[in-house]
């Protein structure tokens, strides 16, 4: 039977995030202005009232500033004792005269406290929601939760089993966005509920060990191919930011989109073990009765409205389930085990391109694949390194969350470079008579199976056109659950000349970051593996090395603890590329000359380097 | 020259927005025209709305209701 799981949340910010650029433009500060609260309360109110008028149970995050407040103390209390809301804590909404009062600061997003501010905060905060309530929450959240705090959190306070814990593909886009004012940067997690791993909060738990205690659910439920390369804030479950991307009939205020979005998640069912999941999440500072952006007010309220009525209608007729975020870190908890994937086979429903990537995340790696490129890998995260990557105040990353890539092709081109040097990219090359074509280039679509533990991706047969010769190529991809790999299998269908051979070069050209910008690559360590080893310590000296029957062609990444390795399922000449300066790429693959009707495997494996 | 404020509404930059990027504009009440601070922009609301109308070009199937979400 499948489900399709809902939690929506509603937080009462006193002070909503935008108030001061928005309802407060060309005033003094004024936190605790009067106007302010009564108006924050009345959207809080109205939020209420729309999600319980479509029968829809909802997770109060009470935000810091909201426990001092008794009106929103009473909804909170009123609300669960008749709708069944839960009542929980948010670590967003700090901002209050109490908190500027106590600490000294302006900061208000949690992650980027030092560690020893963090305790304090989140002490201060669960201990008034006890003084509060009589008890303490079950779930709490913020746009991002890093391992250091979650883990803090989970020891002194194990009531709490669930959190909004991270915003998908939330990093230099956002950033950029904002005109570089938005500080949430951190890409590279999952985009569905997870349970994080003690070491890293992006990299899901591998075993009970690894197991923070919490399941973590996604901050709203983005678009999978649209926040790649454009704003996420623009492309969510988050009514208004369908208005924010403009979205939407100017004439009608009709914005089919959300619905599509709502029923592609709906849709992920077929893919994982018939659950799937949605979270719609808004704060007050987006139903300003001012408007928000060119939005007026009586727009924003209808949007939020038909969100609404659009999971009150699903739930009607019996194909969505609403639960309370402690609800559902229940039912996870049971629905999941900690090597089972999260799969997602996602369409372009915005641009009308038809375009279709595939995204996989266990606790060994997230990958996204573009069948628009002929099924290449286009984003990679080693997840298999469980990287402590401490943030805040104090470490060496203060804002900088994202869980690095080692394939990122917006960052760091993928395919298509300008004038010279090469992209991240795993991809394939066919050469014939001096010609090559790279399978990039071939558009086509992929079916979903899955046999036994394995996930496989069957991509529509290609065909390359040589000047000479012509051949159908097929390419399928397997996850195996727990592996820790990527299984890239080639097959010539037919050629045109069937006793012709081509050159196959599999290949992976990596890196390593987080933002845009290059890392030093020195001292990666290049390795074919086999009878005879060769190896390459990058120094930038374009060099390259090679070895028939490689047994493993492999980079270290010591600055992310990262071994990745690629072998084959046949001899084959393994090669490893050193970049250059103005191409601080690595390069691992193997070349095999195969012929018709003939079948060539690679593994592309991660692992944590020693 | 008094000083700009704030518009009616938050009109964003068209401009900046076509490149991803999300500015508030600001009004020149003398002139009755919107600007932007970081880019060359400047228009009418009347031009602002035309220009967003622009913007939603990329957004080929925004008025497209999708029942399928496989290719099988």
């Amino acid at each position: 039977m499948s489900e399709f799981i809902l939690n929506v949340i509603h937080r009462p910010e006193m002070v909503p995030e935008y108030s001061a650029t928005v309802t407060g433009h060309g005033k003094e500060e004024d936190i605790g202005d009067k106007k302010l609260l009564t108006e924050s309360l009345d959207i809080f109110k109205t939020q209420q009232r729309l999600a319980h008028e479509n029968g829809l149970k909802v997770t109060i995050h009470m935000t810091y500033a909201a426990l001092f407040n008794k009106e929103a103390v009473e909804i909170a209390k009123q609300d669960h004792e008749t709708y069944g809301d839960e009542i929980a804590l948010s670590l967003l909404g700090l901002p209050c005269e109490e908190f500027r009062e106590k600490y000294k600061t302006k900061d208000f997003c949690i992650w980027m406290f030092s560690m020893e501010d963090k305790k304090r905060i989140v002490d201060d905060v669960f201990g008034k929601f006890r003084d509060t309530f009589g008890f303490y929450p079950e779930s709490t959240g913020s746009y991002y939760m890093d391992a250091d705090l979650t883990n803090y959190i989970k020891e002194t306070y194990p009531s709490v089993k669930c959190a909004v814990a991270t915003c998908w593909e939330e990093g230099p886009k956002a950033y950029h966005t904002c005109n570089n004012s938005w500080y949430t940067l951190f890409d590279g997690g999952p985009w569905a509920p997870w349970i994080p791993s003690k070491q890293n909060t992006h990299a899901p738990a591998a075993d009970e060990s690894e197991d923070s205690g919490i399941v973590a659910i996604p901050h709203l439920s983005r678009d999978l191919l649209a926040c790649y390369d454009g704003n996420g804030s623009n492309f969510g479950t988050h009514p208004q930011n369908v208005l924010r991307g403009m979205i939407y009939d100017t004439k009608t205020w009709e914005f089919p989109y959300l619905y599509n979005l709502i029923d592609q998640y709906r849709a992920q069912e077929k893919y994982n073990n018939g659950y799937a999941y949605n979270m719609m999440f808004v704060g007050p500072g987006w139903m300003n009765k001012m408007g928000r952006w060119e939005a007026p007010y009586e727009l924003l309220l209808k949007s939020y409205s038909d969100g609404c009525k659009y999971y009150g209608d699903l739930k009607k007729e019996g194909k969505l389930t609403d639960m309370t975020m402690s609800e559902f870190a229940d039912y996870y908890r049971k629905k999941k085990t900690y090597t089972e994937p999260e799969c997602a086979l996602w369409r372009d429903i915005l641009y009308g391109s038809d375009k279709q990537v595939f995204w996989y995340t266990d606790p060994y790696m997230r990958a996204g694949v573009s069948m628009d490129q002929g099924g290449a890998v286009f984003d990679l995260r080693p997840y298999a390194a469980k990287l402590k990557w401490e943030v805040g105040i104090g470490t060496k990353h203060v804002q900088d969350a994202s869980y690095p890539f080692l394939i990122q092709e917006k960052y760091r081109a993928g395919y298509f470079t300008h004038y010279a040097g090469e992209g991240t990219i795993r991809s394939a090359k066919l050469s014939y008579e001096g010609e090559e074509v790279d399978l990039c280039l071939c558009r086509t679509k992929a079916h979903f199976s899955q046999e036994g533990n394995t996930r496989i991706l069957t991509l529509d047969p290609v065909t390359i056109e040589f000047s000479d010769l012509t051949l159908t190529l097929q390419t399928k991809e397997y996850f195996e659950e727990g592996s820790g790999s990527i299984k890239i299998e080639r097959t010539i269908l037919n050629m045109s000349s069937p006793g012709a051979s081509v050159e196959l070069n599999e290949y992976m050209t990596a890196c390593y970051g987080t933002t845009e910008y290059p890392e030093d690559m020195s001292g990666i360590l290049l390795r074919c593996e086999g009878a005879e080893e060769k190896t390459i310590c990058y120094e930038y000296r374009c060099r390259e090395e090679s070895l028939m029957k490689a047994s493993a062609v492999s980079a270290v990444i010591p600055a992310i603890e990262t071994k990745v390795s690629m072998t084959a399922s046949d001899t084959a000449l393994g090669y490893i590329k050193e970049g250059y300066a103005f191409s601080p790429m690595f390069t691992l693959g193997y070349k095999k000359k195969i012929t018709e009707k003939e079948r060539f495997a690679t593994w592309l494996r991660l692992e944590k380097a020693d | 020259m008094a000083q700009a404020g704030k518009g009616r509404l938050n009109y964003r930059c068209p401009s900046c927005f076509m490149r991803d990027l999300d500015i508030d504009m600001f009004y020149d009440k003398e002139k009755k025209e919107y600007y932007c601070i970081r880019c060359q922009y400047t228009g009418s609301e009347e031009d602002v709305l035309a220009k967003n109308e622009m913007v939603r070009t990329r957004y080929g199937a925004m008025h497209t209701r999708y029942t399928k979400f496989d290719f099988d």
